[in-house]
């Protein structure tokens, strides 16, 4: 956020919140001074698990301060306490930025995506650059990118990708760069600030810090509302919708609708304060990678808590400076290719857009849409309409997302090994076929060709009944390079081969790995197409 | 004008677009019934009787008619759409052409569309850019509410502003009105009970007694039970108001169309002709085949439609159908696995 807006909006959701919370307890919510004893409570919590974090001493001080007056204070004193914790909190997540600097990444990040990786100084990096290739390179930009350029202009943007790796934040701030757009505020999780260059730069592309050990409810509003009048200022937002990195590998299916619901409220107020631009759209995107850095802690992850993950994890491969090194060095040797796809654009209702900005309902009707928030006086907020009409607008995000999705050589050969194994293991109950299907033997390479092109076929019958966008495969489906191009990729950076070839067989070598790449293709029905049994599986 | 002062909208004059008609005008409310046909629709004004659905009832004096969907439109926010399934679509897209984002529509419709499986809320969804939508249904044999019996129905939606947009000008002592937020189980049971109540017709038409039917209506519950958790819908919709209350009154009312096609099915009579002679439509022959083909998609075991089916589309005679449920295996009542 440019410095000249950091005060205004420090003062504008303080604001807000205080308002809210006052107008609340009078409507039979929280009081002020339950709201300000739930924040005591959380962050005391909190603060006893880093009770020598020096960063922390503002906030003690603070909260001791709170403890004491507490018990004999007027309801207006509660107020000003509430303000000044809100502000606290506030002025940690506002983000600066600084042109300069970000000027000085996106001249630096097209020749290197060491940048990212290392974790020493910039002179290291800097040293480096002559040998990396260039980013842009690496990056294919595909779909809707004119119209999003065209919407930056016309309104706000909420970019809402599919989120793979952390890794993903970094090619999308790129991939924006490239496409000449301004940089979009997002917030990112404490663990990306850990590497302290990365943490610099994040700051300065748009990046706040999202501290998810904060569980007091005054905390999260700040974030919703910080974001929200960002968009109202007309700062371009990134979300990923799926709230955090996909555990299984495969497009999100479930959203958290957080920031899509600020959406609506910004669009809202811009429409009450007749805004000249009022409009917010959403984005979705969807990124693919042939290899994803992280996939083996994630899909681990995913197994293990079938569900219940953990929802932050510190110890991953993106902790780790020289595997992230190694994982980039690998791309770059694959000459791999990170596809970005730009769906359609969605208004807050979930309604597509067109290029020139006005929204249209499933029969390609105009659509206004204030109407949906028009009550009796005018525009006006509605929680419960609104949320349903978040959820709405998630729905259709997710459709997006999947419709759009973007399969490479190692979704295509692990989608099809995958199937064919499961279908000789089918009795096996399913975490004991993931932990013994080595011995179900290795599936000859012809019929993974014959499989594949069923597979093909398959897919091509969805892009005709328009279940996926017009090229799914980006890069050509030809069995044999499929099956080539995947053993290169699976045959490098991960610790275990993924797949191997021996003689004329496919043998699995990590079966985890294995379903991992396959889940990007699930959820659509294509699995009887490798083989008939698993149709029930489907 | 405000969105209370505005008509209340009922599109289409069959038997129960007519009845909630009425019971809006009864309660005071303007309200506006669109038709497709304009003599029927100037009739209805001019009798205040809907002679071809609902004969010799007196129908309320506030009630006035249009054939032209963009008054309906323009005049009403609020739009209950009792149209047949079969023709459901065609009329909401055209008058989607219509509508704006604050418009609310209310499917009166039970039943879901042929070939797309689609409930009525997902076609007013797919057809207009409207987002509050709702689905009224329940045990409401038309004729009785327009007798003033006692009865309720449930409305449901998402937006709980639809909920009182809707209770506001249909509640009254004579016709409770119970909200639900879960739109998909209560079109489910209002959907799925129509062949229920054809099999209702079936068993009496054959002259079992109310051991059969009582059995016919448990089962029947459990299979609209077991195919909404399928879909996603909350089993506890199905013990209520829109489930087992609308099963039983269609399971034994000689006034529910349905039932009475199982009748005629009973006796030998070809379907063609019961329908004929019934003149009007009965949602669960469609119903039927919609209900069959999901369930061999999705490989759930719903003998009791699946008999319904055999007979309709399939030549089966009603005994042997019948005869082939009952010969079904011993199972456990809840878990639902053979015992034998």
């Amino acid at each position: 956020m440019k410095e000249q807006d950091r005060e205004r909006t420090i003062v504008e959701v303080v604001g807000r919140i205080v308002e809210a919370t006052r107008l609340g307890a009078n409507n039979g919510g929280l009081s002020v001074e339950d709201v300000l004893a739930d924040t005591l409570y959380f962050e005391q919590q909190r603060l006893k698990k880093s009770p020598r974090d020096r960063d922390n001493n503002a906030y003690r001080k603070l909260y001791r301060s709170i403890r004491q007056q507490l018990p004999r204070t007027s309801v207006s004193e509660q107020v000003e306490l509430l303000r000044q914790s809100t502000d606290r909190f506030a002025r940690e997540v506002v983000g600066k930025f600084d042109p300069r600097v970000y000027a000085f990444t996106t001249r630096v990040l097209p020749v290197g995506a060491g940048l990212m990786v290392n974790a020493v100084s910039p002179l290291s990096l800097i040293s480096r650059l002559p040998e990396l290739p260039s980013l842009k390179d690496q990056v294919v930009l595909r779909g809707a990118t004119e119209t999003l350029k065209g919407l930056a202009n016309k309104g706000t943007v909420i970019l809402a990708p599919t989120h793979l790796s952390n890794l993903d934040s970094i090619i999308l701030g790129y991939s924006l760069f490239l496409l000449g757009l301004p940089p979009f505020t997002y917030g990112a999780g404490l663990n990306l600030f850990a590497n302290p260059l990365l943490s610099f730069f994040m700051h300065n592309l748009g990046a706040y810090k999202v501290d998810r050990r904060k569980q007091a409810g005054l905390y999260k509003q700040v974030l919703k509302e910080y974001a929200t009048v960002s968009m109202e200022f007309g700062y371009h937002n990134l979300f990923f919708p799926g709230g955090t990195r996909c555990r299984s590998g495969a497009v999100e299916s479930h959203l958290k609708l957080g920031l899509l619901g600020c959406g609506l409220q910004a669009y809202i107020n811009n429409l009450k304060n007749n805004k000249e631009k009022p409009n917010i759209y959403i984005v979705p995107c969807t990124l693919s990678y042939g290899l994803v850095l992280e996939a083996a802690t994630l899909i681990d992850d995913h197994l293990k808590a079938a569900g219940k993950s953990r929802y932050i994890i510190e110890d991953d491969e993106f902790s780790k400076p020289r595997q992230v090194l190694n994982f980039v060095k690998e791309l770059i040797s694959l000459d791999a290719r990170i596809v970005m796809n730009i769906s359609e654009p969605l208004d807050p209702f979930g309604n597509r857009v067109r290029p020139d900005g006005t929204s249209e309902d499933g029969r390609g009707r105009s659509v206004d849409p204030s109407r949906y928030v028009f009550t009796g006086d005018g525009p006006d907020h509605d929680a419960q309409r609104d949320t349903e009409y978040t959820r709405e607008a998630g729905r259709a995000v997710v459709r997006s997302l999947r419709q759009d999705a973007t399969f490479l050589s190692t979704n295509l050969l692990a989608f099809t090994a995958f199937c064919l194994l499961r279908a000789r293991g089918m009795d096996r109950q399913f975490y004991r076929f993931l932990r013994t299907a080595d011995d179900l033997g290795g599936i000859p390479l012809n019929e993974v060709h014959l499989a594949l092109e069923r597979l093909r076929d398959a897919l091509r019958e969805k892009v005709r009944a328009g279940e996926l966008g017009s090229n799914p495969v980006p890069f050509g489906f030809d069995p044999q390079s499929v099956v080539a191009d995947g053993l290169k990729y699976f045959g490098t950076y991960h610790t275990h081969e993924v797949l191997a070839r021996r003689g004329d067989r496919l043998f699995p070598g990590d079966m985890k790995l294995l379903y991992y790449y396959h889940n990007r293709l699930t959820g659509y029905g294509l699995e009887s197409a490798i083989d008939e049994r698993l149709r029930g599986d489907q | 004008m405000t969105a209370t002062d505005k008509p209340i909208g009922v599109l289409g004059g069959g038997a129960f677009g007519t009845t909630l008609a009425h019971l809006a005008g009864s309660n005071g409310h303007e309200t506006l019934l669109w038709m497709r046909n304009e003599e029927r629709a100037a009739a209805i004004v001019g009798d205040r009787e809907n002679k071809r659905y609902l004969p010799g009832f007196k129908l309320s004096e506030k009630i006035q008619t249009t054939t032209a969907l963009a008054e309906m439109a323009e005049r009403c926010q609020l739009l209950l759409v009792a149209i047949p399934s079969s023709s459901f679509r065609t009329v909401v897209r055209a008058l989607g052409d219509h509508l704006h984002g604050d418009h609310v529509l209310v499917s009166a419709t039970k039943g879901l569309e042929r070939g797309s499986f689609a409930r009525m809320t997902e076609v007013l969804r797919q057809e207009t850019c409207c987002l509050k939508i709702g689905a009224i249904s329940g045990p409401n044999l038309a004729v009785e509410i327009l007798r003033g019996v006692p009865g309720g129905t449930v409305i449901a939606s998402a937006f709980e502003q639809v909920v009182h947009m809707v209770a506001r000008p249909l509640h009254s002592p004579r016709f409770r009105i119970y909200a639900s937020h879960d739109l998909l189980g209560v079109e489910l049971s209002g959907a799925v009970k129509n062949v229920l109540a054809i099999a209702g017709g079936i068993a009496r038409g054959m002259g079992f007694g109310d051991n059969t039917l009582a059995m016919l209506i448990s089962r029947g519950l459990n299979e609209m039970t077991r195919l909404g958790a399928i879909m996603g819908a909350a089993p506890e919709t199905f013990s209520g108001m829109a489930g087992v209350g609308d099963l039983v009154v269609t399971a034994f009312s000689d006034l529910s169309r349905n039932h009475r096609v199982g009748l005629g099915l009973a006796e030998g009579k070809p379907l063609d002709q019961i329908l004929e002679d019934l003149g009007q439509v009965a949602e669960g022959v469609p119903t039927a085949r919609v209900v069959k083909e999901w369930s061999d998609a999705h490989r759930v075991r719903l003998p009791i439609c699946q008999g319904v089916f055999e007979v309709l589309y399939e030549g089966a005679k009603p005994a042997d159908a019948l005869e082939k449920m009952l010969s079904l295996p011993s199972m456990w009542e809840v878990e639902s696995t053979d015992i034998t």
